[in-house]
């Protein structure tokens, strides 16, 4: 049977696992690849049912949620089927008195932050688009934001994890426990997996009381170095910031509200929608009680610049979160890279794309978690003389190339006719062979977002 | 063992560094579990080169092998499976690297977890995870069990300070995973690898995170009367917003007997006794001793004293972290379980520990990490009755139980190992397990690294899973579950 016939043959017996109603032509694209059929199961029993059918046909499935993060990777080989966990979204259960929470995959962050703020807790997780993205799509792309720095991550909170492979056979990791040893932590090897090795149906977290008050504190510098001399300050004080963000000076514009605009290949704005800062800023987030604030103002003493709070200080660090998306909806041309690197390896980092973007004819701006080293990097194209598709590979090679042995640079984002041209994935210090049989030993047909990741 | 096999050995590291003398050999049967087997020679390697070369004769031989740090282990995860090669990290005990401004070190799997906070002290750092056995136990061997500790309950165990490993596979091969920085690009293997017990590969580099010593340290006594409030106040204190650094709890039976070996100034006449330490900032931690204390006392805790100095703050933990040993002088056998419950039920749970006890007629003690529901009921027994021996099991099975009824975990930090194997299809579906085997396979695909460990081979679980005894989950005397 030809894949056509096979997708056209799979149609009705899909409906007939999720109901017609599930089953939909959906005008979505990833990566320029339109699904030819996009279902949306109600249970992990329906997820197993319809894997199943798609691999005994060899058919390839795109495991999606929110839909905030379907462009990072590779261009996907085809897509067969879309699988959606938009129907798989409740909260399975949640017991304040012990700081856990079981959801399952298609739930979204917003809406589970919502509920665990009833109870005056919360997930200190802050990644791009909260409101929308999905517990299980966050799980799979390993995203993170500020609050890294406090917190740590979804590595870090994620207690147990239950999925489907490829062949329809469940698995599951961990539990509903804070601490747990027994067996592999597959939690460990779903996160940041990119939907590549299972279908993700449902996870465990442990989840935080909510600070009672935070305060953000704003220091300007004129200088990279003199930020991160600052940041070595505050890292070697008794502070424990909850987040610690470097912002470079082009970043400040796509600190805001996007504009609405037409055509986001064009626009140049008129009047910019933030003053253009000409500074380095360090901002630092502290939670405590009024004691604890003076006591942090006094520690970072003449360096703040202003102080933000409420609100206004919500708003503020939303937008840090997306700052990415920010940028994107700005100019969809843009080149968005994940740097990681050591802590002291930041200056070297920001100097790369200092240099290498406007070797390019990008604008570099930069946001970043520079207590722990893990980087939000944009190009922004000059709206006169745009890059070619062969100027982005040049330009993240060059920059990959001035950062030091060991960081990792992924490009979560530029136009997929660059794709072409190279890896945006980079290189990795993690043995790639192993990784490479771990998804043979997962999905040996290869049906998991085929294409797309490093494996 | 094979005489050529062990002349190969001795080539690799040397005639002194490998012992095959049934005396010798004695020495190596044990952990400080309860299993023991003898292994076919122990093998002290000196650095990767040495690992990858015994590896790879192994495989050629088809040997297994088994590695081993300290031997520490509660779950038999060094023991050595029959005629095996016991690989000693022993002789790898360098620190290679001490990177304060990255908060790094680099370190050979053999360094004694307290030594490498030992050698950062002087930088105001330390390594945060500190499993009680920290003077003797091994940082590959932490790694092997993502060991916890009293401490990790506001820091994380160990795959949180865990960011790279240079590891060698079954086959020889050498493989890096992670580095430095926090995080890289592809599969999280290094989180992966942490806590796979020794059946992946022999981790030979581990690159861990070095943590800032807090400003100010507190540690508070508090003591009750009924063993009961302590329970309840381990659920009011995570409710209360504060996560402390530490939150143990030690019945009243076992702080006794810690008093007659150390003096660690435990009130004798108590039932139970909190161990809670706040670090932070100054004035957050002075805030959150106010904090704790009320909560506390709100909970009918008889008293709560806090250390006035270093000294005495030492010599509370000092009672805690010998409370193994201090068993130890008192009862020849004794079993300790590893058990993990929802926090909220950690009263109900020690009311069914108590009634258990009093069932078997078996003395129970407790002593463990209360802030995350990890519990580790102590049954002692006399090793010579088999009654007594029969009874003991039988009473481990039933808290085990308990705790897998109210979702629990069968192990909270000391591993699945060979003790608790045939626990596993208690917690995970034949299929769970038959995943985790085939990455297993991926790095370890004949199961000669440490075979037998951890994942029970599926065709085995259904014959050797008989029904565990069925749980009560009904209120014990009026606590609710
Ligand atoms: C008194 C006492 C108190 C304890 N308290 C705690 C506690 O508070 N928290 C806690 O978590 N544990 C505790 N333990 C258990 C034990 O100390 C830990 O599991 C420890 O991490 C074991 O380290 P080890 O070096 O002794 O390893 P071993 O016992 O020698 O080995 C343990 C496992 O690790 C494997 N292994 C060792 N080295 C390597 C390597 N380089 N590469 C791959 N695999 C390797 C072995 O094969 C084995 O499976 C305690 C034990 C005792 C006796």
């Amino acid at each position: 049977m030809t894949t056509l016939a096979a997708i056209t043959s799979i149609e009705s017996e899909l409906a007939s696992v999720v109901g017609e109603a599930n089953v939909r032509n959906e005008q979505v694209e990833i990566n320029g690849v339109v699904p030819a059929v996009s279902v949306s199961p109600g249970s992990t029993e329906e997820v197993v049912a319809i894997l199943r059918l798609v691999s005994e046909r060899e058919l390839v499935v795109a495991p999606a949620g929110g839909f905030t993060r379907q462009q990072v990777g590779g261009v996907p080989e085809r897509i067969d089927v879309l699988l959606r966990t938009e129907r798989l979204n409740q909260i399975l259960q949640y017991d304040p008195g012990d700081l856990t929470i079981r959801v399952c995959a298609g739930l979204r962050l917003g809406e589970m932050q919502r509920q665990l703020a009833e109870h005056q807790q919360w997930i200190p997780f802050d990644p791009p688009q909260a409101a929308t993205a999905s517990m299980g799509g966050l799980l799979a792309t390993a995203s993170f934001g500020p609050l890294k720095q406090g917190f740590g991550s979804l590595r870090d909170f994620c207690i147990g994890i239950q999925f489907v492979l490829a062949e329809g056979k469940t698995g599951k990791g961990g539990g509903n426990v804070v601490k747990n040893v027994a067996g592999y932590d597959m939690m460990k090897l779903m996160i940041g997996s990119y939907g590549s090795l299972a279908v993700i149906t449902g996870a465990n977290f442990k989840v935080f009381p909510k600070p009672r008050q935070t305060r953000t504190f704003v220091c300007p510098f004129h200088s990279l170095q003199e930020a991160i001399n600052f940041r070595n300050q505050v890292i070697q004080s008794p502070l424990a910031p909850m987040c610690m963000e470097l912002i470079s000076p082009a970043a400040g514009e796509y600190l805001s509200d996007p504009p609405v605009v037409n055509d986001p290949d064009h626009y140049a704005p008129a009047q910019p929608t933030a003053k253009p800062l000409q500074e380095w800023q360090m901002v630092v987030r502290v939670s405590g009680s009024d004691n604890i604030l003076a006591r942090c103002r006094r520690e970072l003493g003449s360096a703040v610049g202003r102080e933000l709070e409420g609100a206004a200080e919500e708003q503020f660090w939303r937008w840090v979160s997306d700052f990415e998306h920010s940028v994107n909806q700005r100019h969809r041309n843009a080149m968005v890279v994940y740097t990681h690197v050591t802590i002291q390896d930041v200056t070297t980092a920001a100097q790369a794309l200092e240099k290498a973007a406007p070797d390019y004819n990008f604008v570099p701006a930069m946001v970043g978690r520079v207590g722990t080293g893990n980087l939000v990097m944009g190009f922004v194209p000059l709206p006169v003389d745009p890059p070619s598709a062969m100027q982005y590979a040049n330009c993240a090679s060059e920059f990959r190339g001035l950062l030091p042995p060991g960081s990792s640079a992924m490009v979560v984002q530029c136009p997929k006719e660059a794709k072409a041209y190279f890896d945006v994935w980079g290189s990795t210090p993690t043995d790639l062979k192993l990784m490479r049989e771990i998804k043979h030993a997962l999905d040996a047909k290869n049906i998991l977002n085929r294409g797309r990741f490093i494996v | 063992m094979n005489a050529s096999v062990v002349r190969q050995l001795r080539k690799i590291v040397g005639h002194e560094t490998v012992l095959d003398r049934p005396e010798d050999l004695a020495l190596y049967e044990y952990d400080a579990g309860v299993d023991k087997s003898r292994p076919g020679a122990v093998v002290f390697a000196h650095n990767t080169e040495q690992v990858s070369k015994v590896m790879r004769l192994a495989h050629e031989n088809k040997i297994p092998v088994v590695p081993r740090g300290a031997g520490t282990g509660l779950s038999g995860g060094a023991i050595a499976a029959k005629d095996a090669i016991v690989l000693s990290t022993a002789r790898m005990n360098r620190i290679l690297e001490v990177d304060i401004p990255n908060q790094r070190a680099i370190v050979q799997p053999g360094v004694v977890n307290l030594e490498m906070s030992n050698a950062v002290v002087k930088y105001g750092y330390y390594y945060a995870p500190d499993p009680s056995s920290q003077k003797a136990c091994t940082i590959g061997g932490n790694v092997a069990e993502n060991s916890g500790g009293p401490h990790t309950l506001a820091l994380g165990v160990t795959v949180n300070h865990v960011t790279g490993i240079e590891a060698v596979l079954p086959d020889g091969r050498i493989i890096e995973l992670g580095g430095k920085t926090q995080d890289c690009c592809g599969l999280d293997l290094t989180g992966f690898f942490v806590g796979s017990e020794g059946t992946l590969g022999v981790a030979t580099k581990i690159t861990v995170r070095l943590t800032k010593l807090p400003e100010a340290v507190t540690t508070l006594l508090a003591i009750y009367n009924s063993i009961q409030d302590a329970a309840n106040t381990v659920v009011a204190i995570t409710q209360s917003g504060v996560t402390p650094a530490a939150l143990e709890m030690l019945d009243g039976w076992l702080l006794r007997a810690v008093e007659a070996a150390v003096h660690a100034g435990y009130p004798l006449d108590s039932a139970a006794v909190l161990l809670i330490e706040l670090e932070g900032m100054k004035e957050a931690v002075e805030e959150q001793a106010e904090t704790v204390k009320a909560v506390c006392m709100a909970q009918k805790a008889r008293e709560v004293r806090r250390a006035k100095d270093e000294a005495e703050r030492q010599l509370l933990w000092l009672g805690r972290k010998t409370a193994f040993g201090a068993i130890g002088r008192i009862s020849s056998s004794y079993y300790t379980q590893d058990g993990v419950i929802p926090r909220t039920k950690v009263p109900a749970t020690l009311a069914e520990i108590e009634r258990i006890s009093q069932k078997y007629n078996l003395q129970i003690g407790n002593v463990f990490h209360a802030g995350d529901g990890n519990l580790h009921p102590l049954i002692l027994f006399d090793g010579r009755d088999p009654q007594q021996r029969e009874d003991s099991r039988s009473a481990a099975k039933e808290i085990m139980s308990f705790c897998l009824s109210l979702g629990g975990s069968i192990t909270g930090e000391h591993g699945v190992g060979r003790e608790k194997i045939n626990l596993m299809p208690y917690m995970f579906s034949e299929d769970d397990l038959e995943i985790m085997v085939r990455v297993r396979n991926v790095f370890n695909p004949e199961s000669l690294l440490n075979p037998q460990k951890v994942i029970p081979e599926t065709r085995m679980c259904r014959e050797i899973t008989g029904p565990l005894p069925k749980a009560k989950v009904e209120p014990v005397d009026g606590v609710p579950v």
